[in-house]
């Protein structure tokens, strides 16, 4: 069996080289359909991709903040917590007591930061980096760092005042820098600090006692209660939902649900659009393939006929034009494939100054390649197949008799 | 009915095709044509001549002996490539609609030379020859270099079917139905394309060729005037017409 269709994929392949042009015609207009195609769905995918790429991987569209001062105590938070579209979920002070004035040996400035809770999994810093906790480490912005002239590692000195009983009291406190932020984490002055931290600084500006920290004052009140939170869901389809929960019970908040909606909008009409443009691409596609196998087989049921006058079996003569179907696909697809590269070539070159540095206005994934691969032979496959099955079934003396 | 033999019936083992009561009709924008074979017996190393005009049902007659179009009807269609071996019943493989025994049958046992050739334009002369022996997977012992020295085509084995002249192309035709030594070898008409001095010069290469390699010949020919003196054996054929001409009946047996 094997050698039989062995024999018949040399025959294919010798009649397909034999016929050169009528076989650079037909791989012509299969790349002539599917080229500008995956030009189109590498502009969609390209420009839309970046936008989409670029809302989850800033962790900044996926915030939710509180609009104003609220009073959430830790049972509430804790419930907010587990959520499954909640990813990260940290209290917050008051603003006004969430400062500190840094200063280091290895600078002269003393720069005053405001201070942001942190935790473990805080979606604004590294996840390989060192956490700030406890009470004597923190995670410096980069432009803090820089300013004190500090990295990973350097020891630096906290300070804040408080007027206490007509009194003004200063404390100091040793701080070790365990990492930088990135830029885009936080861009003005400023230091990821545990909420342990933030809580002991507040507590001394409102008068009460740090006993940890050995700082007198006030007792501690009971129960603590916070006038905000800092809030990441788990992804951006999260956010909206969110803010309906929290609007329910009435918090007020601010999310980038807006900006998410506009790109996803964005996203959804160019794929309704390229698939509009793609199926009556498709459709043409397929019909010009299938018609042109089609013709082919018909034109060459003579010599299918010989075959099937000199012993190949029906099964067999199937194969032949399936086998130069296939020709047909590949070199079509690879031919098209060219012509893709070609025109992102220039087009992200002509586009260069305009978008972010990296970023491809006109790109595919190897993915895409493959599919587009599969489908042209499935297309032409099935084409070829259904001619070939047409034609295998003709009896060999009507082919002959049409010498 | 009136028959030349080149070689007796002499006894029942020898009988290669045996047909009684075979009908083919088919039809064509509205004439209706009828091949009917009440009694046909070929017998082994014979050199049969199936003569007739234009659409007397010549080819249609070989391409049944062929296994390339089904019978209408019969009352026996039997088939015995091998004296060793039993007939096969043809009718039954047709009717049990066993293509893949009649093709296996077709290129072990039977070479066909079509009225133009019918070669592969891909292939050369000698991959042209050569197929027949390739599909039944005989190697290379030097037949296809034989058949082309005696066919007068040996310089031309690697050209391609378009570089040869009319006459060529029906020598390496020829060529690609005897390569494989068939038992059988059918021609149809294997000169009509060629002038009267190559057609003779090619007629009688084939039937010496035919006889070199044992093959029976059934040959579908114009040429009356050479079938004696190539000792042709001409089945008796009758062909008639309806009055309104709408129905061609051809009655042929030998």
């Amino acid at each position: 069996m094997f050698g039989s269709l062995f024999k018949v994929y040399r025959l294919a392949t010798r009649d397909y080289l034999h016929e050169w042009q009528m076989s650079a015609c037909f791989m012509l207009g299969l790349a002539a359909v599917l080229g500008p195609m995956m030009v189109l769905f590498g502009l969609k995918f390209g420009i839309v991709g970046a936008m989409m790429d670029q809302l989850i991987e800033d962790p900044g569209n996926r915030e939710i903040r509180p609009i104003g001062s609220g009073r959430f105590d830790q049972t509430w938070l804790e419930s907010v917590r587990g959520r499954p579209d909640v990813a990260f979920l940290v209290p917050r002070t008051r603003s006004i007591a969430a400062t500190i004035e840094l200063s280091s040996t290895h600078s002269s400035r003393i720069v005053p930061v405001e201070l942001i809770a942190s935790a473990a999994g805080d979606p604004l810093l590294a996840q390989d980096e060192p956490l700030a906790e406890g009470f004597d480490r923190l995670v410096l912005s980069r432009s803090t760092a820089d300013k004190l002239a500090v990295s990973a590692g350097d020891m630096i000195d906290g300070s804040l005042a408080r007027r206490y009983r007509g009194a003004q009291e200063r404390v100091h406190l040793d701080l070790s820098v365990a990492a930088v932020a990135p830029e885009q984490a936080f861009s003005r002055d400023g230091a990821f600090v545990s909420v342990q931290l933030l809580e002991a600084l507040e507590d001394f500006r409102d008068g009460r006692a740090v006993p940890e920290l050995g700082w007198s004052g006030a007792p501690v009140q009971a129960e603590r209660t916070y006038p905000g939170f800092r809030l990441y869901a788990r992804s951006i389809d999260d956010v909206a939902g969110l803010r309906e929960a929290f609007a329910d019970i009435g918090v007020d908040v601010h999310t980038q649900v807006a900006g998410i909606e506009l790109v996803k909008r964005m996203d959804r009409n160019l794929t309704a659009i390229y698939w509009a443009i793609a199926i009556i691409g498709l459709v043409g596609f397929s019909l010009s393939l299938g018609a042109s196998l089609w013709a082919n087989v018909d034109r060459k049921r003579k010599q299918l006929s010989v075959l099937r006058l000199v012993g190949f079996r029906t099964s067999d003569i199937v194969w032949f034009p399936m086998v130069q179907a296939l020709y047909t696909a590949v070199l079509g697809w690879v031919l098209a494939v060219s012509i893709y590269y070609l025109t992102a070539w220039v087009i992200n070159n002509m586009m260069a100054g305009q978008v972010e540095a990296g970023q491809l206005v006109c790109r595919l994934l190897p993915v895409h390649y493959a599919i587009a691969l599969g489908l042209t032979c499935g297309a032409a496959v099935l084409a070829a197949g259904l001619a070939g099955m047409r034609s295998a079934r003709i009896e060999p003396s009507e082919g002959l008799r049409e010498i | 009915m009136s028959t030349e033999s080149s070689a007796s019936p002499d006894s029942r083992h020898s009988t290669i095709y045996l047909m009684r009561d075979v009908v083919k009709n088919r039809e064509a924008k509205g004439v209706a044509f009828r091949l009917r074979v009440p009694h046909l017996h070929i017998n082994r190393g014979e050199k049969i001549a199936v003569i007739g005009e234009s659409g007397s049902g010549k080819s249609t007659l070989l391409d049944m002996l062929a296994f390339i179009l089904q019978p209408s009807t019969a009352g026996s269609f039997r088939f015995r490539p091998d004296d060793d071996k039993e007939p096969i019943d043809i009718d039954a493989c047709w009717q049990s609609d066993n293509l893949n025994i009649l093709g296996d049958m077709r290129k072990r046992h039977i070479g066909y030379v079509m009225q133009t050739g019918g070669l592969l334009p891909y292939l050369s002369v000698h991959d042209n020859i050569n197929l027949s022996r390739s599909v039944v997977g005989l190697g290379r012992d030097g037949t296809v270099e034989h058949l082309a020295e005696m066919l007068g085509i040996a310089n031309q084995l690697k050209k391609l079917p378009d570089d040869l002249s009319t006459g060529e192309r029906q020598r390496v035709a020829i060529g690609r139905a005897l390569a494989h030594r068939p038992a059988i070898v059918i021609a149809d008409e294997p000169t009509a394309s060629l002038d009267p001095y190559a057609a003779e010069n090619v007629m009688s290469l084939f039937l010496a060729l035919a006889e070199e390699f044992n093959s029976t010949v059934i040959l579908a020919t114009h040429a009356w005037r050479h079938i004696k003196e190539l000792g042709l054996r001409r089945l008796a054929h009758r062909t008639t017409h309806s009055q309104d001409r709408k129905l061609t009946e051809t009655v042929v047996h030998g």
